[in-house]
């Protein structure tokens, strides 16, 4: 609702049903919250999607709110004096998050059948010679990269895909589990390399009025460092060696040599076209709060532009993009925002915040290291993008300041999270989809037991990272 | 494109079979005939008129085996193995007279062609046809199989027996009647779009014949072989769309697989087109 007022667009709004809530109330809201967090880790359990779950709740939430008299039903008044009627769950909806999303997501879409990025990676698999070493860290810097400038689920499913095709085709399936792993790893720290690259950062960044430029200039040398050091880790706990048989090598090197790059590549001109597009999106996200009038419209703005412009060239058939957005996706942000405004009115985001501030009161030091933690582990058992959500709102109504190193504690820890476990995250699913897909097996304990080391490692390192640089 | 199967179909789609090249090297040539001495010289005579791309006559060794050499089936391969050939060059129904009628090879060569691992040599019975106006040479040659890529062993014969200068056709058919049957099962499942699904599958059927034939352009060519390749990829009738082909090109020798691994018996496409392209002659593997 901030967001909404923020942006202007509503300047009033009914005031019915603000003020004390009950604790008992708030309590049974808690537990509404609590459940829809349990329910989202287990979402594979349940057979349902995150759209649906979320909506449940959504729905159950406001219901009541409603009927315990927790929301401000009534008319709005808009920027131009007008009375309008508007559905109580509608300014709760951060809908900047979501143009980002719908925008980004249509963007890479499109971009995406014009083969720039898989000419990218194809080409990096030639350039490494079909040398395993050199493929997982060509491969590992690749999905960090997309990681960065797409998002962590298609930087995977890129580079999961490519992997399984090309580990296949040198006959070294035997250590495509490991490649997968550290590619799945990767994405979470690729994650966190621009304000765009993870929901999360986007939430909390967006809160806590962090800029594009400063969030890279913050966050990339701790990328830098742990992308180093999980590739080497991986290298050395999954055994992929470089090939020391100068007939291994030749034999390598003509297999890869059979890729054809330029396969998916339909036009010359649209995959030029694309590819400056996506310099041009990547700039124009990095100067929106400076840009004149764009900084006004908001980074939601930039990336729905940029999607509709790439969408140009398909406008025939553009109905074939809406149908392959990710709908869950969508819907799951939508409800989600929903809980959590009924939350706030619920007061169970004061109730969180009075647990988080003892962690505060810890110190700058201390009290920042346990919050990354908290938001890491917190993360690792659930959906990172609620507990973003969370903490940013209770951040915000702590009166967090700014160049506070609590946020970047809380993106650490959310967006590193997702590598403890396999529903950590949404690209580690993807991974372990494509590790099953190839019939490799992998539990979640044995998961948790290959990934521990590296997530613990990381999560050190961005503690003392937040701590020395961020304090 | 927002899930794993769309890139790794992309991916698997982006990966070419790169033809390979081999040279075949054909030292000693068998000439099986059920002919008396004389005849059976001639026709030797006109064979290596007709196989001068093999090379010098000292550089190949010729061997014409005489119709009093073999009566049996048992004899003739008893012979194949004493002589250890890299080609045998034969035709259809030896001591017989079955020729007369287009409905089989004879005995002898369904035996043959499937037991050797040298490639056979199909001619036109002499008595069919006169030799002469059909083995004139191998400057038009045509490649057939129901899967080009990766054939590496069927395109390097291919070149091998094409003549300088010549024209290599490299063709491809897909079996209409299989495709539509697929295509009919498709089109009763509601959640793939028929329209969408016999385009695509159609495209990618002949896109991976296609890749292969430019990459064997592309290996010959850097290679420095003189000779020109011709590229037929389609959706057609195997036996009626090859016959029709073969006349329009005016092809002077077919190279085509005579073995499949799933069974004894002859490739169901080689025997068929063995059967029917009685006037020139057949390379079978």
């Amino acid at each position: 609702m901030q967001t909404f007022l923020n942006s202007g667009l509503i300047i009033a709004q009914a005031t019915h049903g603000a003020g004390p809530v009950p604790l008992a109330v708030t309590v049974m809201f808690s537990l509404l919250l609590v459940g829809l967090i349990v329910a989202l880790a287990l979402e594979e359990q349940l057979h349902a999607k995150k759209s649906v779950i979320a909506g449940c709740f959504a729905f159950v939430s406001l219901f009541a709110a409603d009927a315990l008299d927790l929301l401000p039903i009534g008319s709005v008044t808009n920027v131009f004096g007008e009375v309008v009627e508007l559905p109580v769950y509608i300014p709760g909806i951060d809908w900047n998050v979501i143009a980002i999303i719908l925008g980004a997501s249509l963007f890479v879409d499109v971009t995406s059948r014009s083969g720039l990025f898989t000419w990218i990676a194809i080409r990096l698999t030639k350039i490494s010679a079909g040398d395993p070493r050199r493929l997982l860290f060509y491969y590992g810097v690749l999905t960090v990269l997309f990681s960065a400038v797409l998002n962590n689920v298609t930087a995977m499913i890129i580079v999961g895909s490519l992997t399984g095709v090309s580990l296949n085709k040198l006959g070294r399936k035997d250590k495509l589990l490991g490649f997968l792993l550290v590619e799945g790893l990767l994405t979470n720290i690729g994650g966190l390399l621009t304000l765009i690259s993870s929901v999360p950062n986007i939430i909390v960044g967006t809160a806590a009025g962090i800029s594009f430029v400063r969030f890279f200039l913050i966050t990339s040398p701790f990328v830098v460092i742990a992308t180093t050091i999980t590739l080497m880790m991986g290298a050395r706990l999954f055994a992929i060696h470089s090939l020391a048989d100068e007939e291994e090598r030749q034999e390598a090197a003509r297999l890869v040599a059979d890729f054809d790059e330029n396969d998916g590549v339909e036009s010359r001109f649209f995959f030029w076209f694309g590819a400056s597009m996506m310099v041009l999106f990547i700039v124009t996200i990095a100067t929106t709060s400076v840009l004149p009038y764009i900084s006004e419209l908001g980074m939601g703005y930039v990336a729905m532009a940029f999607g509709l412009i790439m969408l140009i060239r398909y406008k025939a058939v553009a109905d074939e993009f809406y149908r392959a957005l990710d709908w869950d996706l969508l819907g799951f942000f939508m409800a989600l925002f929903i809980v959590i405004d009924v939350m706030e009115h619920a007061h169970v985001l004061d109730l969180m915040g009075q647990g988080i501030v003892p962690i505060i009161e810890l110190g700058a030091t201390l009290g920042t290291g346990l919050m990354l933690v908290v938001a890491a582990v917190a993360s690792s058992v659930t959906d990172n993008i609620p507990l973003a959500a969370m903490l940013a709102k209770i951040l915000s109504g702590l009166g967090t300041s700014n160049d506070s190193p609590l946020w970047w504690a809380v993106i650490f820890g959310a967006n590193l999270g997702g590598n403890i476990t396999p529903i950590g995250s949404a690209s580690t699913l993807v991974a372990v989809t494509i590790i099953h897909r190839y019939e490799l097996p992998l539990s979640f304990g044995g998961f948790v037991k290959k990934a521990l080391p590296y997530a613990v490692v990381q999560i050190v390192l961005a503690i003392v990272y937040v701590l020395l640089f961020l304090g | 494109m927002t899930n794993v199967d769309q890139f790794e179909s992309f991916f698997k789609s982006a990966t070419k079979t790169s033809f390979a090249y081999r040279d075949i090297e054909i030292q000693k040539v068998l000439l099986v005939t059920d002919l008396e001495e004389e005849p059976a010289q001639q026709l030797s005579d006109q064979v290596r008129d007709f196989l001068t791309v093999l090379g010098e006559d000292e550089s190949v060794n010729w061997r014409t085996v005489q119709g009093d050499e073999f009566r049996t089936v048992k004899e003739l391969l008893d012979l194949v193995e004493t002589e250890s050939p890299d080609l045998i060059c034969a035709y259809r129904h030896l001591h017989s007279e079955a020729w007369r009628w287009p409905y089989s090879l004879g005995e002898e060569l369904d035996v043959l062609t499937q037991i050797t691992s040298s490639p056979v040599l199909i001619l036109p019975h002499p008595k069919a046809q006169p030799l002469d106006e059909i083995l004139k040479g191998t400057g038009s040659v045509m490649a057939i199989t129901n899967h080009l890529t990766g054939d590496h062993r069927l395109v390097n014969f291919a070149v091998r027996f094409t003549e300088e200068k010549g024209t290599l056709f490299l063709t491809h058919i897909e079996d209409e009647s299989v495709f539509r049957s697929y295509i009919d099962v498709i089109s009763k499942i509601p959640n793939i779009t028929t329209e969408t699904a016999e385009e695509e599958i159609l495209r990618q059927l002949l896109k991976e014949p296609h890749d292969y034939i430019r990459s064997c352009s592309d290996t010959l060519q850097a290679k420095g072989l003189a000779l020109q390749i011709q590229e037929i990829v389609t959706l057609g009738h195997h036996i009626a769309d090859l016959t029709r082909l073969v006349e329009e090109h005016q092809v002077e020798l077919l190279v085509l697989n005579a073995k499949d691994e799933d069974q004894a018996a002859m490739h169901g496409l080689a025997y068929s087109l063995a059967v029917e392209l009685r006037k020139i002659p057949l390379l079978m593997l």
